[in-house]
């Protein structure tokens, strides 16, 4: 007997027609749902989200196929992907079904569905069904059961579940009663490749014919009932994610990360900045709330959530959403709260997490920007002093720019107004120049680019602070006041090569003086020192040391720089143990965002936090190659009761002292 | 109503200060230039009360100084001034307070100001004199150091802060000048609009020759550091030790031991 099954048995083809009439007008609901969510995310500002569409095609198969990003977490994350994929199963499965029926057998009278195909083809549907079946049941018990701290449960989580699992097991029930009134009395060998339906099956063989032929009926129509509803939930529930987060994929960035908008200081017709409606956001910031499943892996991975102050980055994403469809002239400011958007250290954990693509920092960054440029607040009054003393004196210090170059004397060393004729630049930054503890790390590159025989050149008192904690706290103006006077000079020099041993310094000059006309390559001490010992300008006696490494964000998650500070430290001869929260995952030190010279008033202390995970390690040093970091730790160690335990050292001190003689 | 604010450009703090050829004020070399402190309070309030009077009141700001003062001229525009008038002078540093107060009162003689506003002194010559010789020069009503501010139909009632915390409470009526002082209020930080809008705005240049008739009253015999008196010891090491220190150094050089 052949191995296939007869497509509409006990249905007939009769219903072909109504059948498709249903679907088709499911369909429409679906379509309708998302038209009318149209209007919602056009009341944002335009942006350009759809040039190189092959990229973005390619990016968002990958993505949504391959369910790279949601598989990064294994909790819950492992449930999506392996449900995704045999849901797929079923839905492709489905859909071949329908090519047989309605157009292989009618116009070809071809059976694909038959012989050795349609036994792989059952098996592998019955196989998807039962995966997915389980893997819903692990979802359930983990929103309803294990209910992991943060995840909330809403009124979608039970109807999506619930639909889920009532099409599946209906679509069991289905073949189960046919297999036990056609399959299982004429032909139980092909029973086996049914293994779910066989399952069932069993259940209804003493069950008379005639019952189970109506039985099988309302069953097929209950099973198609719910498949109707499901596209229809799609827009109007969580499900819609099945669209707009695969959407997203599609519509993410391709900026290098940490990318803000500059604006145009030129351009007399602005008069409002920042964003304190949804109107002053683009939409796809408004798209965003809809790609969102609160899945709450960045809340997760917030460090301000993590020590108790009032920001969640999910929460924002939410409360986008909630303005945009709810209250569209409502004040998001006031919403979202101030406070929430000071306590943003912009480490980017969020944003690097999202299974959704969803740019949280941005958001951020904008309204902070209406605070700043259109109100003129502040976190704190230290940040009002911080920024004054920049705005006159070039560093958030106070302290006069004329001892900006004082650390250098007795450095071999070039200050560019005598010879600029050098190797590199060493854009110091306000830190390294200023700070007891960070001239240290000044000192200690220099001593290493003079025993790679790199001749350095600094600006010495020319040189102002980058801009970058002001323009992370919303102060563009200032920040392209600062940045303008540290390119003009820098292109007076013709520089031809920076180096910066602050990680801040190295996006903003890398990265986001590109758009106020910079063009220089700009590297970060960790990959200059690294490239140093690599061509073997910079040799090295090794020592052995046991540490701990902390990526710094701007580092690590937002450049990318994850495994050259490592290889510096261990060819200098340490021994590293890894936090449990490090590379992409790491955790901020507390400073980013204009963090920095802000007091943190609200919660715990990151640092002690961070600190914490580092003490975990049991190894008696941590490193970083952030001068913000090193701040932040050595205030953390103190404040933390971490002394005596643990020491903060910067790589350049690691280095310096082993340099070969 | 018409108000005035004066304003003065000054060095920052915590800039490094060398006697100047003369030996009589500071090189400008290596200076960061600021808004003096006390005058921020001024413009500030001055603001606030324009802001309270609404339409129909106008408030100018008022600088000396050499074309550097441009800057602080277009912050106190930024922070909400309407007019702006700078008595450009690049000998200013070298006037005394009687020669500055008399350029600002021989401006202000003919304008008909309502209320004038000035910091409580300077942070670099700190003579506290310039307000009070103004109001002198025009017949205003007076009064210093001021650390709470409101008017109502043509009566101000100020706050002042007095020796030993104690504070006072006057009442002024116009026209009237007031000296600020720290605690006054907040200084609001300018938005960019108003940035933008200061910058557009037309600042009145006037020749300090048209407005200076007076001789100095005042000179500066000298410019230079006090005399170093000796520093601080940091102390390091054991407590045991640093105890042990610490009481031979009192026994040694002071007299609480005796």
């Amino acid at each position: 007997m052949e191995a296939t099954r007869q497509i509409y048995w006990n249905i007939g083809h009769g219903i072909v027609l109504p059948m498709y009439i249903l679907a088709f007008a499911a369909i429409g609901v679906m379509v309708w749902g998302f038209w009318q969510r149209v209007p919602v995310w056009r009341q944002g500002k335009a942006l350009d989200r759809f040039s190189r569409y092959n990229e973005r095609i390619k990016r968002m198969l990958l993505e949504v196929f391959g369910q790279t990003k949601i598989s990064r977490v294994t909790d819950g994350g492992l449930y999506h992907s392996i449900f995704f994929w045999s849901f797929l199963v079923l839905f492709a499965g489905t859909l071949l079904v329908m090519i047989q029926a309605d157009l292989l057998t009618p116009l070809f009278q071809f059976n694909l569905l038959s012989g050795q195909f349609y036994k792989v083809f059952s098996l592998l549907l019955d196989v998807a069904g039962i995966l997915s079946i389980i893997m819903l049941a692990g979802l359930f018990i983990r929103r309803f059961v294990i209910k992991p701290k943060g995840l909330e449960i809403v009124r979608d989580d039970y109807i999506v579940l619930q639909l889920l699992c009532a099409i599946l097991v209906t679509g069991f029930l289905i073949e189960g009663v046919r297999m036990a009134a056609t399959e299982l009395q004429q032909n139980p060998a092909l029973a086996i490749f049914s293994p779910g339906g066989l399952l069932v099956g069993q259940l209804f063989t003493s069950v008379p014919t005639a019952t189970l032929l109506t039985v099988h009926t309302i069953l097929w129509w209950s099973h198609f009932a719910l498949v109707l509803g499901f596209f229809c939930a799609i827009p109007y529930t969580k499900l819609r994610h099945i669209f707009t987060t695969s959407a997203n994929a599609f519509l993410a960035p391709f900026e290098p990360k940490g990318s803000i908008a500059t604006i145009n200081m030129e351009d007399e017709t602005i008069e409002q900045f920042g964003a304190v409606t949804i109107q002053d956001l683009t939409w796809k910031d408004i798209f965003d709330a809809d790609a969102c499943t609160s899945c709450k892996r960045c809340q997760d991975r917030c460090p301000a959530y993590a020590t108790d102050k009032p920001l969640s980055p999910m929460n924002i994403v939410k409360q986008i959403g909630e303005l945009a469809v709810g209250n569209p002239a409502g004040n998001l400011i006031e919403t979202v709260s101030q406070d929430a958007l000071w306590s943003c250290t912009t480490c980017r954990a969020c944003q690097e997490i999202c299974p959704a693509n969803i740019e949280h920092v941005n958001k951020i960054i904008e309204m902070r920007r209406n605070l700043t440029l259109m109100e003129g607040a502040f976190p704190g009054d230290e940040v009002r002093t911080a920024v004054s003393n920049i705005e006159v004196n070039g560093n958030p210090f106070g302290l006069a720019y004329a001892a900006r170059g004082d650390w250098a004397e007795g450095l071999q060393l070039s200050l560019m107004e005598q010879d600029a004729e050098v190797d590199i630049l060493y854009f110091v930054g306000c830190y390294a120049s200023f700070d007891k503890r960070n001239q240290a790390i000044a000192r200690n590159f220099i001593k290493i680019c003079t025993a790679a025989g790199v001749k350095v050149g600094i600006l010495g008192k020319e040189e102002k602070c980058c801009g970058e904690p002001v323009r992370k706290l919303g102060n563009e103006y200032l920040y392209q006041m600062t940045a303008a006077e540290n390119i003009e000079l820098m292109k007076a020099y013709n520089v031809k090569k920076i180096v910066t041993t602050c990680p801040h310094c190295f996006n903003t000059l890398a990265r986001d003086y590109k758009d106020l006309g910079l063009d220089v390559p700009v590297e970060h001490y960790s990959t200059y020192i690294n490239t140093l010992m690599d061509t073997n300008r910079l040799k090295l006696t090794p020592e052995p040391f046991s540490f701990t490494y902390h990526d710094s964000c701007y580092i690590g998650r937002y450049m990318d720089i994850i495994g050259q500070p490592r290889n510096i430290l261990m060819q200098a001869g340490g021994s590293i143990t890894e936090m449990d929260k490090n590379g992409y995952d790491s955790f901020c030190c507390g400073a980013g965002g204009g963090r920095i010279i802000a007091e943190e008033k609200l919660g715990s202390k990151i640092s002690e936090a961070r600190i914490k995970m580092a003490v975990d390690t049991g190894t008696p040093l941590l490193i970083s190659n952030c001068p913000f970091c090193l701040t932040m730790f050595e205030d953390g160690i103190k404040t933390g009761g971490a002394e005596g335990e643990l020491q903060v050292r910067d790589l350049a001190e690691i280095v310096a002292e082993r340099i070969a003689a | 109503m018409k108000l005035l604010v004066c304003v003065k450009q000054v060095p920052d703090l915590e800039s490094r200060f060398k006697p100047d050829a003369a030996g009589v004020w500071y090189n400008e070399t290596d200076l960061a230039f600021r808004m003096n402190e006390y005058d921020e309070y001024a413009v500030e309030q001055a603001v606030q009360l324009r802001e309270k009077l609404g339409e129909g009141t106008e408030l100018t700001v008022l600088s000396i100084g050499p074309d550097r003062v441009v800057e602080t001229i277009k912050k106190a525009l930024a922070m909400g001034c309407d007019n702006a008038v700078h008595v450009q002078d690049v000998a200013a540093s070298g006037k005394d307070s009687w020669q500055i107060a008399s350029i600002i009162a021989a401006y202000a003689k003919d304008k008909c100001f309502d209320v004038i506003f000035t910091g409580m002194q300077s942070q670099d010559r700190g003579s506290a004199q310039v307000g009070v010789t103004i109001a002198e020069q025009l017949g205003f009503a007076c009064t210093t150091t001021i650390v709470g501010f409101d008017y109502d139909n043509g009566t101000i009632t100020a706050k002042r802060e007095l020796e030993g915390g104690i504070k006072g409470v006057v009442k002024l009526k116009i026209p009237a000048l007031v000296t600020c002082q720290l605690g006054l209020n907040i200084p609001r930080y300018p938005t960019l609009p108003n940035i933008m809008k200061a910058k557009r705005k037309e600042i009145v240049v006037i020749p300090v020759a048209d407005m200076l008739k007076e001789e100095a009253l005042v000179a500066t015999g000298s410019f230079h550091p006090p005399a170093k008196k000796g520093g601080g010891i940091v102390l390091e090491g054991d407590v045991a030790d640093l105890v042990e220190k610490v009481l031979a150094i009192l026994k040694d050089k002071t007299a609480v031991l005796r």
